[in-house]
């Protein structure tokens, strides 16, 4: 009994769970996303941020898109990997980006051009 | 008895608003407790037109002791040098500053715009405003760099965008009770007792900024305000949150980033859009980190910090 209450999955890790894996098959689909340029400056984080507050909160595919999101870390300058894991955004143990303008789960490996440490 | 005179230049009164609300202690307490006598303040002086001059003129002369010169607001130098932009009592503030400055014992700046001109000398600095004795994080500002009280003291620089009332208060009591000497200031003349911690220390948001964890929109209670909303606690030296606002809250407590006003570059980035409440960075990594953190050290202890964050620290866990 004990075990069944800590194994149980909630309501909002469930959908998290669902979505997280639609993304995964969209990105292992082959979605083209807008990777480079990344976004160093204020202008391109604004450019890319405002793009984004334009969709639709359901709208994934293009959210995916215009973040540049990857499946793996990007290799950033430096031998700085950018990983969700390590950037701001991201909510460890929801395994969750908290961007505003994104909400998305993602995994800890994946990356986007938002990322910042 | 220490006579005080307290003058403003470019200035918006903020400090002396901030000073009329001291408590510890208050203003009143500074002459009824510990016998201070304000010869004139731009609030609370009754003297008007050429009985002003006359007590200007008094304390130059040494007729009467000048304790302790305040001065709150910027030195305008605008048009070509001259300070016509900032006239008082008859001639160019600028004129007062300096012959008050050499006749006084001490002489104490209050606010950022006292200390390193503050916003008015933000590029491009319209009234050529200078700090007493410093422009911006530039040693000289009007008095010169050398320039000494008749104490041996440098300007006591108080900074802020206000000031706390109690750090100026508490200094006005220091020096007035004879224990100046007490007094060891920083780089920037800035007293040690209030200016050596960090904003951050004392911060309701450190465990949140010790497991890497952002607040990314205002009003959240959870989450560290560095990462992401520009809030410069890390890297400021003042006791704000040790020495509470009103006795019983702090901008960063509420929610709201430091803007680091009690460091001479303040305001940050001269204000270009988009650097306020937005932790500017060079590829993804914060373009200032907390202090003594080197780049590398940054990112490892990030990695680490976000990997062994428990739970409650990404939740909210202030009940209401």
């Amino acid at each position: 009994m004990e075990d069944q209450q800590t194994t149980a999955v909630s309501p909002e890790q469930a959908a998290d769970d669902e979505l997280r894996a639609r993304l995964r098959e969209m990105l292992e689909g082959g979605l083209q996303t807008e990777v480079e340029p990344r976004a160093y400056d204020h202008e391109t984080i604004q450019a890319v941020v405002a793009r984004l507050q334009r969709l639709a909160p359901d709208d994934y595919e293009n959210k995916l898109k215009i973040a540049g999101f990857t499946l793996e870390p990007w290799q950033g300058a430096d031998d700085i990997e950018q990983a969700c894991e390590t950037c701001m955004y991201y909510v460890v143990h929801r395994r969750f980006c908290e961007l505003p303008e994104l909400m998305l789960p993602v995994e800890p490996e994946w990356s986007c051009r938002l990322w910042r440490i | 008895m220490a006579n005080i005179l307290w003058l403003q230049g470019g200035a918006c009164s903020g400090n002396t608003m901030s000073f009329l609300n001291a408590e510890e202690p208050s203003a009143c307490d500074l002459v009824t407790d510990f016998g201070m006598n304000i010869l004139w303040h731009p609030s609370l002086g009754m003297e008007l037109g050429e009985n002003l001059q006359q007590l200007l003129r008094d304390c130059v002369s040494g007729k009467i002791k000048l304790d302790i010169f305040v001065f709150e607001g910027t030195v305008v130098n605008a048009p070509n040098g001259t300070g016509e932009w900032n006239r008082f009592a008859g001639r160019p503030m600028k004129e007062w500053v300096r012959e008050l400055s050499d006749a006084a014992d001490f002489v104490v700046a209050i606010g950022d715009c006292a200390t390193w001109g503050g916003i008015p000398a933000t590029a491009p600095n319209p009234t050529d405003s200078q700090g007493l004795q410093f422009l911006k994080r530039d040693h000289g500002g009007f008095l010169g760099k050398d320039f000494k009280a008749k104490s041996g003291l440098p300007v006591i620089n108080i900074p802020g965008c206000p000031a706390h009332p109690d750090w100026v208060t508490q200094i006005l009591v220091a020096v007035a009770t004879g224990r100046a000497g007490d007094l060891s200031l920083d780089e920037f003349q800035r007293p040690k007792t209030f200016f050596q911690s960090f904003t951050q220390t004392g911060c309701t948001r450190n465990m949140h900024f010790a497991y890497k964890v952002s607040a990314t929109e205002f009003g959240q209670r959870k989450g560290c305000l560095f990462y992401d909303l520009g809030c410069r606690g890390p890297m400021t030296h003042s006791p704000c949150n040790r020495i509470l606002w009103n006795r019983v809250s702090s901008k960063t407590r509420s929610g709201m980033p430091c803007l680091g006003c009690t460091e001479p570059e303040f305001p940050f980035f001269d204000l270009a859009p988009g650097t306020v409440f937005k932790t500017q960075t060079v590829m993804g990594v914060p373009k200032d980190l907390p202090e003594g953190v080197n780049k590398k050290g940054y990112i490892k202890l990030t990695g680490a910090a976000k990997a062994a964050a428990p739970a409650w620290a990404e939740q909210d866990i202030f009940v209401v």
